[in-house]
């Protein structure tokens, strides 16, 4: 029979009595007591165990203050292996048996699916969902922000209306009606908003020599709305903010600021994976409409040169303008083209510029 | 009356736990709590801390949590409970076009829970610890604090915030007068003006030196915190003292930021572990009580549901 010596606190003062216990296997429990006296018995059905460093404290169930206090490690060990035979041992403790390397393995497992869960399902999960998500959610947050947007700033209904006139002539296999906005501002910009209105800046208009580069606009903000690019990146952004935040702050708050900053870096290569896309369907809608896509290009180019900074590929918004021309001279290279000059087009660019 | 001259003793307070131990914990429960979608939440909290508070020892004795996930899942549904109610009243008001109304009602339920929520906590995480077979225990009066938690917002209000530092220093004094070791009564004497300097100080000191001065001001509220508490028992006494000196903080704040970084969060366990050791090690206890004569006095206690709203609400259990 195993034995050790070891302390009991009875829970009433906080004074220690020496004692002797034992293991006994024949009536499953633990037999304890001061010599001379008669030994307490205490069954496993009843037994609670911590085992920190080579400290073993074993307290009971229906008397949770009184503790049995052993620095004894191979008592320790056979009273371990004693509860194991008995089946006495929690799953929580056999987990934590395992050892540092099983842990390791067990973290970069949770992580790998975690990354693979975060690139994988969420974004497909959350474009799957803006089907179901009512296409007016989309008119009404544009409308909300263009009525703030465009009461801000001076709108040039001249140029408007002939921007309107221009697009107008061209089939954009739109399903939601189209509203050009042109605003009077040094920046070299264009955007659209989910609800079919697209604004464009005079700074932008004032870069363009030829009629294909505005309808190359045009096709590329267009292909925004069409595939509803705002509304997905919604949902992609925030699905995505919610598992990582909810998964890793289950760990600590560092890790799940480290997550969301990630986040961030990948959110801003959503939104260069929908610009690619609508820079190639807005090609395509010229091809379609009978005009040199290479207006495309030539767009880019006058972008290029206004660029005052280049910012690496990762940490912006829009892929990288030489790259985009690469990639479209590439498209324009295996469709075919066939165009012809369009002097109404011709004349209504002529009124958007002046 | 006699005249006895009683020896002063240091006590020794030690932290055994190992960083890789607790890795384990934070692993497995991290890894639970994925699979149950969070449900595990309450289990992995009393993991944690029956291991932290297991790992701490005084005169090589060491502390229990008794604790159980049971007991705090069951006060988590009841703070999920509550702070549905007062969401849904906030959001029944928005719908009856009456926002301001509701956005009042809520941070006001805001400010009530609290007193309520650190009442519920001090009494369920002290009624769970022990040290050798003594349970701890809170008596603090819930409707006394909620009075007085009132009160002090309503000055601080008031005094744009200054009275702040008074405010902190009357809930630790309340919060720690209450506490009981079994027959040990703690007491915690902190003034509200000294804390107000001696945050003024290092907050502009902070300021002019770059955040230099930040490792010499948490020095100072550490000591703060630790020299004006002391236990009492049958007229005799423990004193603290705190030896942390600012280079020590240093040490320890940079050194847990570099391995939690540096591990990308994995390496929080460690940064635990090495913040308790710090701790422990820069606590000296000195008097003249006897430790081997506690009584058992306290009550057990098994609603979770302050320490759950505590934990929603992201304070930290301070002691």
């Amino acid at each position: 029979m195993i034995s050790t010596v070891g302390k009991y606190f009875d829970g009433i003062s906080s004074r220690s009595q020496d004692i002797g216990i034992q293991l006994d296997e024949t009536n499953a429990g633990l037999r304890f007591g001061i010599s001379s006296e008669q030994p307490d018995f205490w069954s496993i059905d009843d037994i609670l165990f911590e085992h920190i460093g080579n400290s073993l404290e074993i307290r009971n169930r229906h008397h949770s203050l009184a503790l049995i206090k052993v620095n004894d490690d191979s008592f320790a060990t056979a009273f371990i292996a004693f509860l194991k035979a008995k089946g006495r041992l929690s799953w929580y403790h056999r987990i934590l048996q395992l050892g540092i390397k099983a842990y390791i393995s067990i973290a970069l497992l949770i992580l790998g699916f975690i990354v693979a869960g975060y690139l994988l399902i969420i974004p497909t999960v959350a474009e799957k969902a803006v089907v179901l998500i009512p296409q007016h959610y989309d008119i009404s947050m544009g409308h909300t922000f263009y009525k703030q947007y465009v009461n801000d700033n001076k709108v040039d209904s001249t140029k408007t209306a002939a921007l309107n006139l221009f697009a107008r002539q061209l089939k954009l296999n739109n399903t939601i009606k189209l509203h050009f906005t042109v605003i009077n501002s040094q920046t070299v910009n264009a955007f659209s908003l989910p609800d079919g209105n697209i604004i464009v800046f005079t700074g932008l208009i004032d870069l363009m020599k030829n009629y294909d580069e505005l309808a190359g606009l045009i096709g590329h903000e267009v292909s925004h709305v069409n595939n509803r690019h705002s509304m997905k990146m919604l949902c992609r952004n925030l699905s995505g903010y919610l598992f990582i935040s909810a998964v890793l702050s289950d760990v600590n708050g560092i890790m799940a600021i480290i997550g969301d900053n990630v986040h961030n870096l990948q959110s801003l290569s959503y939104s260069r994976q929908f610009e690619r896309q609508a820079d190639e369907q807005g090609t395509q809608l010229m091809i379609l409409n009978g005009i040199n896509p290479n207006g495309m290009t030539d767009l880019f180019a006058r972008l290029k040169s206004s660029e005052k900074v280049v910012m690496p590929g990762f940490i912006s918004s829009h892929p990288i303008t030489t790259d985009r021309i690469v990639y479209i001279n590439r498209l324009i290279q295996r469709t075919p083209h066939p165009y012809t000059l369009n002097s109404r087009l011709e004349e209504l660019f002529l009124r958007v510029k002046n | 009356m006699e005249n006895e001259i009683t020896e002063l003793k240091n006590y020794k307070l030690s932290f055994h736990g190992q960083g890789k131990t607790y890795f384990g914990i934070v692993i497995v429960n991290w890894l639970l709590t994925v699979i149950t979608l969070g449900f595990y939440y309450p289990w992995a909290k009393a993991r944690n801390l029956q291991f932290l508070y297991g790992s701490t020892a005084l005169e090589d004795d060491r502390f229990t949590f008794h604790g159980t996930g049971k007991e705090m899942f069951v006060g988590f549904i009841k703070a999920i409970i509550i702070f549905g109610v007062i969401y849904g009243i906030l959001f029944l008001f928005v719908y009856l076009e009456m926002p301001i109304l509701g956005a009042i009602i809520f941070y006001f339920a805001f400010i009530a829970i609290l007193p309520v929520a650190i009442h519920g906590s001090y009494r369920y995480r002290f009624s769970r610890t022990s040290w050798r077979g003594i349970r701890f225990g809170y008596r603090g009066d819930r409707s006394e604090l909620f009075v007085s938690f009132f009160k002090w917002i309503f000055f601080s209000i008031i005094t744009l915030g200054i009275y702040g530092a008074w405010m902190e220093m009357k809930l630790r004094g309340y919060l720690m007068s209450h506490v009981r070791a079994g027959n040990i009564e703690f007491n915690y004497k902190g003034k509200g003006f000294e804390y107000f300097i001696l945050n003024l100080k290092g907050y502009l000191l902070s300021l002019i030196t770059l955040g230099i001065y930040s490792f010499w001001w948490y020095k100072d509220l550490f000591a703060y915190y630790v020299d004006n508490l002391s236990l009492q028992k049958e007229g005799q006494q423990i004193n603290m003292k705190s030896i942390a000196t600012a280079g020590d903080f240093f040490k320890i704040i940079m050194g847990n930021l570099l391995i939690v970084i540096f591990t990308l969060g994995l390496g929080y366990a460690w940064a635990v572990t090495r913040t308790m050791n710090f701790m422990v090690n820069n606590i000296k206890l000195e008097g003249d009580m006897d430790l081997n004569t506690i009584l058992q006095t306290e009550d057990d206690y098994n609603d979770a549901t302050g320490d759950d709203m505590t934990g929603f609400l992201d304070i930290n259990f301070i002691i």
